[in-house]
């Protein structure tokens, strides 16, 4: 064990954060998108981390599933982009609040 | 368990009847009311053939069917139940025969049978059931034939108000009737008569007089004792044969049979005798007053009747059942030759019913007035006919069992109603035809007001082009004729008479005290009131001077007829005043406030509450995608922060 899982977990932590805020802050859904990544993977870090930590296989395992998910999502973002995209000039999740109650 | 077929007969046949008159009346034709009479005739038969079983020890019992635990349904064959259908099939196959002649040609011929037959079936459950639910299930069927057969000239409008007014009267006493039987089966647990009157002792004599008083009230109702009696006689709208089966001879004597089969309650209860003794005789009078203001032939013969019942309901309140259910079975006969001979006359007289357009009628329907005439002697209790033996019966039976202030009106009763009897007989009968008379001469300008609802002539359009033969008519008043005289003698010899003995098991002996004067006494004093009416009743209507100069007469009657008389005391004023009218009030109350105030705005606040929540809850559906992902951080953050102080904490 060469760093302490603090360590680890505080990169963790920033990455998560880091993320969280580009998906609040930013308006562009490519940002956005590239942010999601970023709390995926966050969160990876953290599972492989424990996982590592305490010889248990789970946690990799989970980490395999979260970056399949994380590659569905990607596709699915990136073609509703694509598509909203398509329809207005904007680029600017703001301005697609057709959902609106 | 012993069957009794015999017994599945008298009772269902009727309601054969009536459902293959019903459903097949068009197909029938004139064929329906020979096949309805036929089937009541075969009823009569079988319950003959059957006598020996009612009378062998206590009855015959015919298990029908099993309700709940302790609630069995069946058919009870005694003593009581013997005379009633004896009445019921027997005067009812008479009447059929007599409606065949009475309604050929009516247009609805086959329903009116098929009514008929129902009514015998309803009444023949009444009466031969073993339990009160039973009982109900009877009282609540003739309630229905009542109301289907006084309605049954149906584009008469005053027949469908009075038939109305019949059903929601008796409702009024199915009710009295329901709340008796809520506490027999609470304080009992059980319906059957039998387990019943075993078990009179588990009743506290509060709870006794309750249930005494529930089922007079029904009785009240159904036989038009005062202050229910006010659909007796507006039922007169009915056909004639009607009044004289439902509305004289079997269905307005419910009353008596109920209170006659439920002895061991009213001999456990002496308020309730004292009070079913009370309203009985206060009936009594009241008819015998009200009926000599009535000019309509057969509302005249509708407060008799009222009277008379009010005998018998005094009768068998305090005690004297044998002596009530006589009256009955008297009153059964001569009422039906009464009603049947003034039917006759109507008949003839195409639906004239007011006496004041009569007169004189003796020589043009010699047979109607034969009929008449005994009836009249019968009812008024001369020595002889069977109404003297039965009303003595009652009146020398009340006095022996206690109550001389019912005995005494009972005896004024008499007297009455030999007056307005005669009056009756004298007016329809003898002077000269008035037929041709122009009404406003006898004071008519307001028929309504003047004490008739009589149909004048209004109703031709159900006229009788298929005159039927006159024997179908004559044949049953002519039967009726024999036990209207004769059947009192069963009662001839006091305790040893046959009658004494046929009911002598079932409610026993009564010993009256000593000190009561004896029967003849009584007799002696009724008969001087009887010939005082009488007299009476020639000086006003009966001696040639009066029947020369009868028009001015009955018109000076007619004018001058007290406001208290021709408006029936008041009673209907009454009743409208203190139910009618508040009843609608309470009625508009509920449709101009509750309903729109409190009801549909009860719905429409529920409406606007939803749609306000909903407006709320889419106020946060913003589609603002960083607004749901900051909403969702926030949520994460607040478990985050849970977790560190739940960790911190330990």
């Amino acid at each position: 064990m060469s760093a302490p899982v603090e360590a680890y977990i505080t990169v963790s932590a920033i990455l998560f954060f880091i993320g969280v805020v580009g998906v609040i802050v930013r308006r562009n859904p490519l940002i956005q998108l590239m942010s999601i990544e970023l709390l995926f993977n966050s969160a990876n870090l953290a599972l492989v981390t424990f996982a590592r930590s305490w010889a248990n296989n789970d946690g990799h395992i989970f980490a395999f599933l979260v970056i399949t998910v994380a590659a569905a999502e990607a596709a699915i973002g990136l073609a509703i982009v694509v598509i909203v995209f398509r329809k207005t000039t904007f680029v600017d999740v703001d301005e697609v609040a057709t959902l609106k109650g | 368990m012993q069957d009794y077929p015999l017994l599945f007969l008298v009772w269902l046949l009727p309601l054969f009847g009536a459902v293959i008159l019903w459903a097949f009346g068009p197909q029938l034709k004139s064929m329906a009311g020979p096949i309805g009479s036929a089937l009541i005739g075969v009823s009569f038969i079988a319950a003959l053939a059957s006598w020996n079983d009612a009378t062998a020890g206590a009855g015959a019992h015919q298990f029908l069917f099993s309700w709940l635990p302790q609630f069995t349904f069946g058919l009870q064959w005694d003593r009581i139940s013997l005379v009633w259908t004896m009445i019921i099939t027997g005067v009812g196959f008479l009447i059929h025969v007599y409606s065949i002649g009475y309604l050929a040609g009516d247009k609805a011929f086959a329903r009116f049978f098929a009514y008929l037959n129902f009514f015998i079936f309803a009444m023949l459950t009444l009466v031969l059931s073993d339990n009160f639910v039973g009982l109900l299930v009877g009282w609540g069927l003739v309630g229905l034939a009542s109301y289907l057969l006084i309605g049954y000239y149906s584009e008469k409008p005053s027949a469908v108000a009075a038939a109305r007014k019949a059903f929601v009267v008796n409702v009024v006493g199915d009710i009295g009737i329901l709340y008796a039987v809520f506490v027999i089966v609470s304080k009992i647990g059980a319906i059957g008569y039998g387990d019943v009157f075993s078990h009179v002792s588990k009743f506290s004599p509060g709870e006794l007089f309750a249930v005494c008083l529930g089922l007079f009230i029904g009785c009240a109702a159904k036989s038009a004792q005062v202050p229910l009696h006010t659909w007796l006689p507006d039922a007169m709208e009915g056909p004639t044969p009607v009044s004289a089966l439902i509305h004289a001879a079997t269905m307005v004597t419910a009353g008596v049979y109920l209170i006659a089969r439920c002895a061991p309650l009213w001999n456990a209860s002496s308020d309730a005798r004292v009070l079913v003794g009370s309203i009985g005789a206060l009936t009594a009078i009241t008819g015998a007053i009200l009926g000599c203001a009535q000019w309509d032939i057969k509302r005249i013969l509708a407060y008799s009747t009222m009277s008379q019942i009010g005998y018998m309901i005094m009768g068998v309140g305090v005690g004297a059942y044998d002596a009530g259910i006589l009256h009955f079975l008297t009153h059964a006969f001569f009422k039906a030759q009464l009603f049947l001979g003034a039917g006759i006359v109507i008949h003839n007289l195409a639906n004239e019913q007011d006496v004041r357009l009569m007169g004189g009628l003796r020589k043009q329907m010699p047979f109607a007035f034969a009929a008449m005439t005994l009836g009249v002697l019968s009812i008024c209790g001369i020595p002889g006919f069977s109404g003297f033996f039965s009303k003595d019966a009652v009146l020398s039976e009340t006095l022996a069992h206690g109550h001389p202030i019912m005995w005494a009106v009972g005896v004024l009763t008499a007297g009455i109603t030999a007056y307005y009897m005669f009056r009756m007989l004298f007016v329809t009968f003898l002077g000269t035809y008035r037929g041709h008379v122009d009404p406003s001469e006898l004071g008519l300008r307001h028929p309504e007001l003047a004490g008739t609802t009589a149909a004048h002539h209004e109703d031709d359009d159900h006229g009788h082009a298929l005159h039927a033969p006159a024997w179908l008519m004559s044949a049953p008043v002519a039967l009726l004729m024999i036990p209207t005289v004769l059947i009192g003698w069963l009662d001839f010899g006091g305790e040893n008479s046959p009658w004494g003995q046929f009911f002598a098991p079932v409610f026993g002996h009564f010993e009256a005290p000593a000190g009561v004067p004896p029967d003849v006494l009584t007799s002696l004093i009724v008969l001087v009131l009887i010939a005082a009416g009488i007299t009476v009743a020639y000086m006003r209507y009966g001696n040639p001077s009066a029947l020369l100069d009868a028009v001015p007469r009955l018109r000076a009657e007619t004018v001058r007829m007290p406001g208290a008389l021709s408006n029936a005391f008041y009673f209907d004023a009454a009743i409208d005043a203190l139910f009618v009218r508040p009843t609608i009030v309470l009625g508009k109350f509920f449709s101009s406030v509750v309903d729109p105030r409190v009801i549909d705005a009860g719905v429409r606040e529920a409406s606007i509450s939803a749609s306000w929540l909903g407006h709320l809850c889419r106020s946060f559906q913003t589609g603002l995608v960083r607004a749901y992902a900051l909403a969702l951080a926030f949520g994460a953050a607040c478990f985050a922060i849970y977790y560190v102080v739940i960790g911190a904490g330990k």
